[in-house]
């Protein structure tokens, strides 16, 4: 049975559209990252879920009921926000103990749920503490102690990273995904860190515009996206637009500014307009002559940037614009400004698209 | 036990929220603002009334000085508090000194006395034989003088709280960051942080402004201890003075002219804080131009300690000498008193507070929640603003607009102890409701939401996490109202002659010419006040410590 079915939910704000008829379906236990630009409408969706916003039209189900008039207290959905929202005037002990406390437990269940909660998150030597004397990284934890010790089937977490320096987010969100895997609640993780939610996700929805626009595993979302927007949103890709000179069953060739390149198979049709999107990373360049005529294209390097773990090379290739190309660190001596590389990629790699109605452009942006 | 949990099980269901909402809105509207301006229709009910008034020159004159007096008063006053005033706040934000803290505590000693024995006390300071000697000067103070003298006093802690209020949020970085870059401190002050001070600036006048336009009890009994209570009036002391004889105040002339005066009063108080903060939003302090030399030699040497020098001696001089002068009458032998009738009048002003400061907070916590949850939406807005009607109102013309509402009920003189009560409700709601207001809007809102989503009902949410969060600005709040009742005068005596608060009793006495009387009946309520200021500092002090 479906945990969390949201049901062709809409929702606006005076003219802001925050849920355009959005419907999602998240299994019992899943962890599930919803991913999008500023404003597309990622926070209202978890509120809608908890009960703190209502939605205009459509349906909320928690565990096949129906929850859409029902007040929040009683849905058993916690959220977790980026200011943690820790209550100031409460000791950590007090905090997680708030849930069960309220919720009327007995006094020895309650004081055994805190201690094991605050155990699991390594902070029981801070129990008498005030939130204001933790560091970040313990108020995040202290907050998502006190979701977890209340019971609640369902967390929402958003932005649960965002005010941490970037270590400690990389920690904390595998600790995140362990303990919600532990606990064995459902759990949806609002976040706008492509990685973050690549490295935790059971699947990711990418939602833009309030509404969403992909639903996938992660290997999914990055291997296989749905829109030029999503090619782009996850993992940075190549961008080229071309006609569509032949389409078969083992790939589909585009001309692209007089140069044929190859994508992977498509429905689209010979002499259509189209957009093939190919991840920086799958894009492969060479110096050995050899390989720069088996090449797609050749290009100058325009410049080499150092990324630590990886380099990304950009590639001026003439009519075909700018392209560029991730590699491991190792290769770092091996490319130089001004030397002229070869392209190319694996078909099976690009995607390709019909180009959106809205044209290029405006898909691609990001507000 | 079982009532807090039907409150919390009650709480879960939207329609009872927003019926409670609309509750506390409909009191607030029907029992605070609309008694309060209620008077204004008399002008058109009653016209032959102020008809009778505008036709008689002489009271026609009289009425006309007197608002005259009101407001150019209140406008000197205002001027004053905030050239002294600004440089205090300075004083208390920006710097650290041995006995800050005293300095802050005396700043507010104005507050806790009642106004009536501010006048007292005044008037005695600066007028021989028993104050200082100002005819050696060559000066004597006219009553105008002396009441600007008096209004400064319970003026200025307004003006100063105002203006530290928004210094505190101004980041001193601002300054410094101009300093950097080649300002001298005079010209990163004017440039960089005046400007950003025009919001607490609107504030400090317009709660100057009001409260000096409003301010009675004061007013009158130095009048009266100056023997020119019959011939020099400002627009609340000269409805005190009508109060003062039944046969002038039931007239039909006088009554007119307490129509009018309670008209005129309201809609140009009410216009004129529409007027200061779309002015004050608009106006530009002329700090585009810079003069660096005039701006490095007032930033040197002995001009800014001058600067401060001066502002300290004005608190001292202007301000807490005469206030305390009073004290000196605990030399004088003991005079014989009617205790009786001071216990009464203590037991009165005592409940009047309290009652109403009960249902301030009562009423006043579902208004402040929504405001500061709401501060965009246009109903928001629209609240925010009416909430400081009742503030900004003249107490003594509210006092009569209210009686003569509920008098339009039939409410005749058995009901005047509740009528005070509402006025006191009135005038306190604002003090109240804006001490909630800001304490919530620095509150997190998403620690109400995420205890709704741990399972607190919005009642639960509210009783366990955010009150005890705002619960010293409820107790701020309450002090500040409940000492504003306990030294009213205006809104009392408008309403009824038969209810004998404190103020009213000392006014009375010093009617009779009975100074000691009235300065020991002062002092013991002085006394009262501290001790239950203490003890709630005391209290709460101990339970912010067990919570810590």
């Amino acid at each position: 049975m479906p945990e969390i079915v949201l049901d062709n939910v809409s929702k606006k704000f005076g003219e802001t559209v925050a849920a355009d008829g959005l419907s999602l379906s998240i299994k019992d236990g899943e962890y599930v990252c919803i991913l999008g630009p500023t404003g597309a409408g990622k926070t209202t969706c978890m509120r809608m879920i908890c009960g703190l916003t209502q939605p205009d039209s459509g349906r909320v189900y928690l565990d096949g009921k129906d929850v859409t008039d029902d007040p929040v207290d009683t849905r058993n959905a916690t959220m977790l926000t980026q200011s943690y929202a820790l209550f100031p005037h409460m000791t950590v002990y007090d905090n997680v103990r708030f849930a069960p406390q309220i919720k009327g437990w007995a006094p020895e269940d309650i004081k055994q749920v805190v201690r094991s909660t605050l155990h699991m998150v390594h902070l029981e030597q801070k129990a008498e503490w005030m939130p204001a004397q933790l560091s970040g990284g313990q108020q995040q934890r202290i907050a998502l102690a006190r979701a977890l010790a209340s019971g609640s089937k369902v967390l929402l977490l958003d932005e649960p990273l965002r005010a941490l320096d970037a270590r400690l987010r990389i920690n904390l969100r595998k600790e995140l995904r362990t303990m919600a895997k532990q606990m064995g609640v459902t759990c949806i993780h609002v976040t706008h860190d492509q990685d973050e939610a690549l490295a935790v996700a059971d699947r990711i929805a990418i939602i833009r515009d309030g509404r969403i626009i992909q639903f996938g595993t992660p290997s999914e979302v990055f291997d296989d996206p749905a829109t030029p927007f999503v090619a782009t949103f996850v993992g940075r890709s190549n961008i080229l637009t071309g006609k569509v000179v032949r389409s078969d069953g083992e790939s589909t060739a585009i001309d692209v500014a007089g140069t044929v390149l190859l994508a992977r198979p498509s429905p689209m049709e010979v002499g259509e307009e189209a957009v093939l999107a190919v991840k920086i990373g799958f894009t492969r360049i060479s110096k050995k002559q050899e390989e720069i005529d088996a090449a797609y294209f050749t290009g100058t390097i325009d410049r080499v940037l150092y990324e630590g773990v990886t380099i990304t090379v950009e590639i001026n290739a003439g009519g075909l614009g700018l392209i560029s190309s991730k590699l491991p660190n190792r290769k770092f001596d091996d490319y130089h400004a001004g030397d002229i590389v070869g392209v190319s990629w694996a078909p099976s790699k690009a995607s390709v698209f019909r180009v959106p109605p809205e044209g290029l452009e405006k898909e691609l942006k990001l507000e | 036990m079982s009532l807090l949990k039907r409150i919390d099980d009650l709480s879960d269901n939207r329609k009872v929220r927003s019926g409670w909402f609309v509750f506390a809105c409909l009191v607030f509207i029907l029992v605070i603002v609309v008694p309060s301006i209620f008077v204004v229709t008399n002008l058109f009910t009653d016209w032959e009334l102020v008809d009778l008034v505008l036709n008689n020159e002489g009271i026609k004159d009289t009425v006309l000085s007197a608002v005259f007096n009101s407001f150019s008063i209140a406008f000197i006053v205002t001027i004053i508090d905030i050239l002294v005033g600004l440089p205090m706040a300075w004083i208390m934000v920006r710097k650290n000194f041995h006995g800050k803290r005293w300095l802050d505590t005396l700043l507010d000693m104005p507050l806790a006395f009642p106004t009536a024995v501010l006048g007292i006390s005044v008037v005695m300071f600066w007028i021989s034989p028993d104050g200082i000697s100002i005819p050696g000067l060559g000066l004597s103070l006219s009553p105008y003088m002396m009441v600007i003298l008096l209004h400064i006093i319970f003026t200025y802690p307004y003006m100063v709280r105002s203006l530290s209020a928004i210094l505190e949020q101004i980041d001193p970085n601002f300054e410094t960051a101009g300093m950097t870059l080649g300002a001298s401190r005079w010209t990163a002050v004017r440039t960089i942080t005046l400007p950003l001070f025009r919001a607490g600036l609107a504030t400090g006048f317009v709660l100057c402004f009001a409260r000096s336009l409003s301010e009675t009890g004061g007013t009158y009994i130095a009048l009266t201890m100056m023997g020119v209570q019959t011939s020099f009036f400002t627009g609340p002391s000269f409805i005190s003075f009508l109060k003062s004889d039944e046969s002038l105040y039931t007239s039909d002339e006088m009554m007119g002219a307490q129509i009018l005066i309670s008209v005129v009063m309201i809609v140009l108080a009410l216009v004129l804080m529409f007027v200061v903060r779309k002015f004050i939003a608009k106006f530009r302090i002329p700090y585009q131009k810079v003069w660096p030399q005039i701006g490095r030699k007032v930033s040197q040497g002995g001009l800014p300690k001058l600067k401060d020098g001066i502002t300290i001696a004005f608190l001292i001089v202007i301000v807490l000498l005469p206030s305390f002068y009073i004290f000196m009458y605990l030399t004088e032998p003991m005079p014989q008193m009617d205790y009786g009738t001071l216990l009464t009048s203590i037991a009165i002003s005592f409940g009047v507070a309290g009652v109403a400061v009960l249902v301030d907070i009562a009423i006043g916590v579902p208004m402040a929640l929504y405001i500061a949850r709401h501060k965009n939406g246009k109903l928001g807005q629209i609240l925010d603003n009416l909430v400081n009607v009742p503030l900004i109102i003249p107490t003594t013309a509210l006092g009569f607009s209210l009686s003569l509402f509920w008098g339009g009920f039939g409410l005749d003189s058995s009901f005047d102890l509740l009528l005070v009560i509402f006025g006191h409700i009135s005038f306190t709601y604002p003090l109240v409701v804006r001490n909630l207001i800001g304490a919530i809007e620095e509150v997190d809102p998403s620690c109400e939401e995420i205890a709704m989503t741990l399972g607190a009902k919005p009642f639960q949410a509210f009783s366990k996490v955010l009150f005890p969060i705002i619960n010293s600005a409820v107790i701020a709040g309450s002090i500040l109202a409940f000492t504003r009742s306990l030294g009213e005068t205006g809104a009392t005596t408008s309403i009824s002659q038969n209810v004998n608060t404190v103020p009213i009793y000392i006014t009375h006495l010093v009617e009779d010419g009975l100074y000691t009387e009235a300065a020991m009946c002062s002092i013991v309520l002085i006394a009262l006040c501290f001790i239950l200021m203490f003890g709630i500092r005391v209290v709460t002090g101990r339970r912010s410590k067990r919570d810590a």
